[in-house]
C-alpha cells in the first residue's frame, strides 16, 4: 500500500537521460494522438477523454482550449464571439461575488502585473454574474469563483463563459442548489470509499468524529481553492472534465488514503484530524493518485456506494448524539463481519457480506498500482472511457 | 501553505514541549458573522501573533489553535473560523457547534448590513441548542476605518447590553501599516480572546478536558446562579 515508494526514480544520470528522452517522445506521441482525435469527423471524444485522464493530462493550455469544450460536448462553432452585457447592480449575488473575487489574489500567477490581474478579476465577476443571470435556478456559492477563475485563466472570457455555464448545469449543479443539502450528500460518499480500501483509517476517522467538512472546499472548487500550483489545478481539471461528476470525491478519498500514516499517527481528535486533513500536501504524486482514483471508481462505482452514502447522512444528522454514532458504528461493524460469522437474514446483509469479500481485491489492485503504474493506468483509463461513455447521455438523469 | 494556516504549526511546537501534563484543558470557541467582516483575520491574528498577508473566502470551516497560560495553567484555545455565506451555515457548520464553550460574534463597523445580521446569528446559536451559560462576546471589527463607520459604538453597546454580551471594537489589521505587526498589541485582539479564556476558566466546576479517547467532554456548570450574565468581568475595550 505504500505508494510513496513509487516516487523513487533511477539515480543514474544516464538512466535519467533515457527517461527524459522517453518522456519527450511519449509527449510528442500524445500530442499527435490528440490532434488526430480532434481532426476526425466526428471528433473522437473517447480518445480525448482517455488523453485527459492518462499521464500528464492534456499537457498545454493551448490543447486545453481545444479539448475541454469537446469533453463537455460543446460545439466550438456555437460559442458566440460577443458576450452579453452584464447587469451588475440588480444581481442578488453581486455583493458576495465581488467580495470573494476581490479576495482571490492568490489564484492569479504571482508575477502578473496588478493592472492585468484587476482586468481579469472584472472578467471573472462578469462571467459569474452572466451565468447566474441566464440560469436563475443556480445559486452562487463561495468557492464557485475558484472554479471559474481556472477556466478564465486557461480559456479567456468567451470560451470560459460557455464552459462554465455547461459545467454549472451539469457537474456543479448539485453545489448550486438553494441549500447545500445535496453537496452534503455527495460528501457522504467519502467515508464509504475509505472504508472499502482501508478500514483502519475509516475506523480512526469515525472515532475522531472528524466529519467530512475538511474535504468540502476540495469538492466544490475541484481543488482549485487549496492547491497553490496552477499546473496541478489544470491537470486535475483535465481529469475531472473527462470523468463522472463524482470523481472529485474519489480523488479526495485517495488523498486521505495516501496520507494513511499521518492520519493514524494523528491525535484521535476532531480538531486535530480536521486540521491535518484540511492542510493538503503540495507535493502529492498527482499522476499516481489520479490513476488510483480511476481504479477506485471502477471498483466501487457510485451506484454501489449510494445506499451507504444515504445512511451516512442519517448518522450525521444534527439530532444524533455521539452515543448514537457509536452504537450505529457497532451495528455497522457487526454487519461487516466475514460471511461465515454472519447469519444472512436479509438482502442488505447479504450485500454487505459481498462487499467484505471484495476488499482483498481492492488491496490487490493497490499493489498493482504500485508495481506497474502504466499498466494500471491504462486499464483504469480504458474502464473510465467506457463508464464515461455510459454516463454521458444520462447525466441529466443522474443529476436532475 | 498559506500564512493563514501556519498558525497551528506555531502553536503545536509550543505544545509538544509542554506535554505531557495529565490533561490539557481545551476551550473551543466558534467565530461567526457575515462574510467579509474579518473572522479569518481575527483568528489568525490571535493564533499566529501577527496579521495575515492576504485572506481568502473561508469555505466551510477552518481551524486554528493557540496554547495560552492562565494562572500557571496551560490551556489550548481552539478557534473555529466559519464561512460567512448563509448557505454554509444551514447544513455544513452545525457539526462545529457541538461542545462549543464560547461564541464570538463579529460584525464590520463599516457595514450596517453585517450589524443587522447579528440577530440572525444569535438565532442560529439558539437553534444549535447552545445554552445561556455559554459565554458570548460581540466584536466590531475594522474600527481602523473609523471615517467609514456605519455602526456607532453607542448602537453596538445597546445591542450588546440587550443580549448580555461584552462589546469589543477592534481592528485585525496592522494599524500603522508596518510590515511586521507582531509587536503591536494595541489592537486588543489578544485581549478579546484572553477575556473569553479567563471567563471560561473561572466557570469552575466546568470540566473541559481532553480524555485519552480523544473526545472532548463538556460537563455543564453546576448550579451557579449569582453571577451576572451581562458584561461579565470585563469592561468594554475600544481602541
Amino acid at each position: 500500500m505504500n505508494l510513496r515508494n513509487s516516487r523513487s526514480v533511477g539515480a543514474c544520470s544516464l538512466l535519467n537521460g533515457i527517461e527524459k528522452q522517453d518522456a519527450d517522445s511519449r509527449r510528442k506521441r500524445k500530442i499527435a494522438e490528440i490532434t488526430q482525435a480532434l481532426n476526425t469527423t466526428p471528433v473522437d471524444v473517447a480518445v480525448l477523454r482517455r488523453m485527459a485522464i492518462s499521464e500528464g493530462g492534456l499537457l498545454t493550455d493551448e490543447i486545453r482550449c481545444k479539448v475541454w469544450p469537446r469533453l463537455l460536448n460543446i460545439p466550438v462553432e456555437s460559442i458566440p464571439e460577443q458576450l452579453e452585457e452584464v447587469q451588475r447592480e440588480n444581481n442578488k449575488d453581486y455583493n458576495q461575488v465581488l467580495l470573494d473575487v476581490q479576495r482571490s489574489l492568490r489564484r492569479f500567477p504571482p508575477g502578473m502585473p496588478d493592472e492585468q490581474r484587476e482586468g481579469l478579476q472584472e472578467e471573472l465577476i462578469d462571467i459569474i454574474l452572466r451565468v447566474l443571470h441566464k440560469n436563475p435556478q443556480l445559486h452562487y456559492y463561495q468557492g464557485y469563483h475558484d472554479i471559474v477563475v481556472t477556466f478564465l485563466l486557461v480559456l479567456g472570457e468567451c470560451l470560459a463563459t460557455a464552459l462554465v455555464e455547461k459545467l454549472s448545469t451539469h457537474h456543479l449543479r448539485d453545489f448550486m442548489d438553494p441549500t447545500m443539502d445535496n453537496t452534503k450528500h455527495i460528501l457522504n460518499y467519502l467515508m464509504p470509499i475509505i472504508e472499502r480500501v482501508n478500514p483502519d483509517v475509516y475506523d480512526f476517522m469515525q472515532q475522531a468524529e472528524v466529519g467530512t467538512i475538511f474535504a468540502l472546499s476540495w469538492l466544490i472548487t475541484w481543488f482549485g481553492h487549496v492547491l497553490a500550483d496552477f499546473r496541478h489545478v489544470v491537470r486535475l481539471y483535465d481529469f475531472f472534465l473527462a470523468c463522472h461528476p463524482l470523481m472529485p470525491i474519489y480523488f479526495a478519498a485517495v488523498i486521505v488514503l495516501y496520507r494513511e500514516e499521518e492520519v493514524l499517527d494523528c491525535e484521535c481528535d476532531m480538531a486535530m484530524l480536521h486540521h491535518l486533513l484540511s492542510q493538503i500536501p503540495q507535493d502529492l504524486p498527482y499522476e499516481t493518485l489520479i490513476s488510483r482514483a480511476g481504479d477506485l471508481f471502477v471498483q466501487f462505482p457510485p451506484s454501489e456506494l449510494a445506499k451507504e452514502a444515504t445512511q451516512q447522512h442519517s448518522l450525521e444528522s444534527p439530532a444524533s448524539t455521539s452515543e448514537d454514532v457509536q452504537s450505529a458504528r457497532r451495528r455497522r461493524k457487526e454487519q461487516l463481519r466475514p460471511p461465515q460469522q454472519q447469519q444472512q437474514r436479509n438482502p442488505v446483509e447479504v450485500q454487505r457480506s459481498a462487499l467484505a469479500v471484495v476488499q482483498p481485491t481492492a488491496r490487490r489492485i493497490m499493489r498493482l498500482a504500485v508495481m506497474g503504474l502504466t499498466v494500471a493506468l491504462g486499464a483504469a483509463a480504458l474502464a473510465m472511457v467506457n463508464s464515461a461513455l455510459e454516463w454521458a447521455p444520462k447525466l441529466d438523469l443522474l443529476f436532475p | 501553505m498559506t500564512d493563514a494556516e501556519s498558525s497551528l504549526e506555531f502553536s503545536t511546537s509550543l505544545t509538544s514541549s509542554l506535554l505531557p501534563p495529565p490533561r490539557t484543558r481545551i476551550f473551543k470557541i466558534i467565530v461567526i458573522g457575515d462574510s467579509g467582516v474579518g473572522k479569518t483575520c481575527l483568528t489568525y491574528r490571535f493564533c499566529a501573533g501577527k496579521f495575515p498577508d492576504k485572506t481568502e473566502a473561508t469555505i466551510g470551516v477552518d481551524f486554528r489553535e493557540k496554547v495560552i497560560e492562565i494562572d500557571g495553567e496551560k490551556i489550548k484555545v481552539q478557534l473555529w473560523d466559519t464561512a460567512g455565506q448563509e448557505r454554509f451555515r444551514k447544513s455544513m457548520v452545525q457539526h462545529y457547534y457541538r461542545n462549543v464553550h464560547a461564541v464570538v460574534f463579529v460584525y464590520d463597523v463599516t457595514s450596517a448590513a453585517s450589524f443587522r445580521s447579528l440577530p440572525a446569528w444569535i438565532e442560529e446559536c439558539r437553534q444549535h441548542a447552545l445554552g445561556q451559560e455559554v459565554p458570548r462576546i460581540l466584536v466590531g471589527n475594522k474600527c481602523d476605518l473609523r471615517h467609514a463607520a456605519q455602526v456607532s459604538t453607542e448602537l453596538a453597546q445597546q445591542f450588546a447590553d440587550a443580549h448580555s454580551m461584552p462589546l469589543f471594537e477592534t481592528s485585525a489589521k496592522n494599524p500603522h501599516g508596518a510590515e511586521d505587526g507582531s509587536h503591536n498589541h494595541s489592537d486588543h485582539v489578544e485581549a478579546i480572546f484572553m477575556t473569553v479564556a479567563h471567563k471560561l476558566k473561572s466557570q469552575k466546576p466546568l470540566v473541559l478536558s481532553q480524555p485519552a479517547v480523544g473526545n472532548t467532554v463538556t460537563l455543564r456548570r453546576q448550579d451557579e446562579g449569582e453571577e451576572p450574565r451581562a458584561n461579565w468581568g470585563c469592561n468594554c475595550w475600544r481602541s
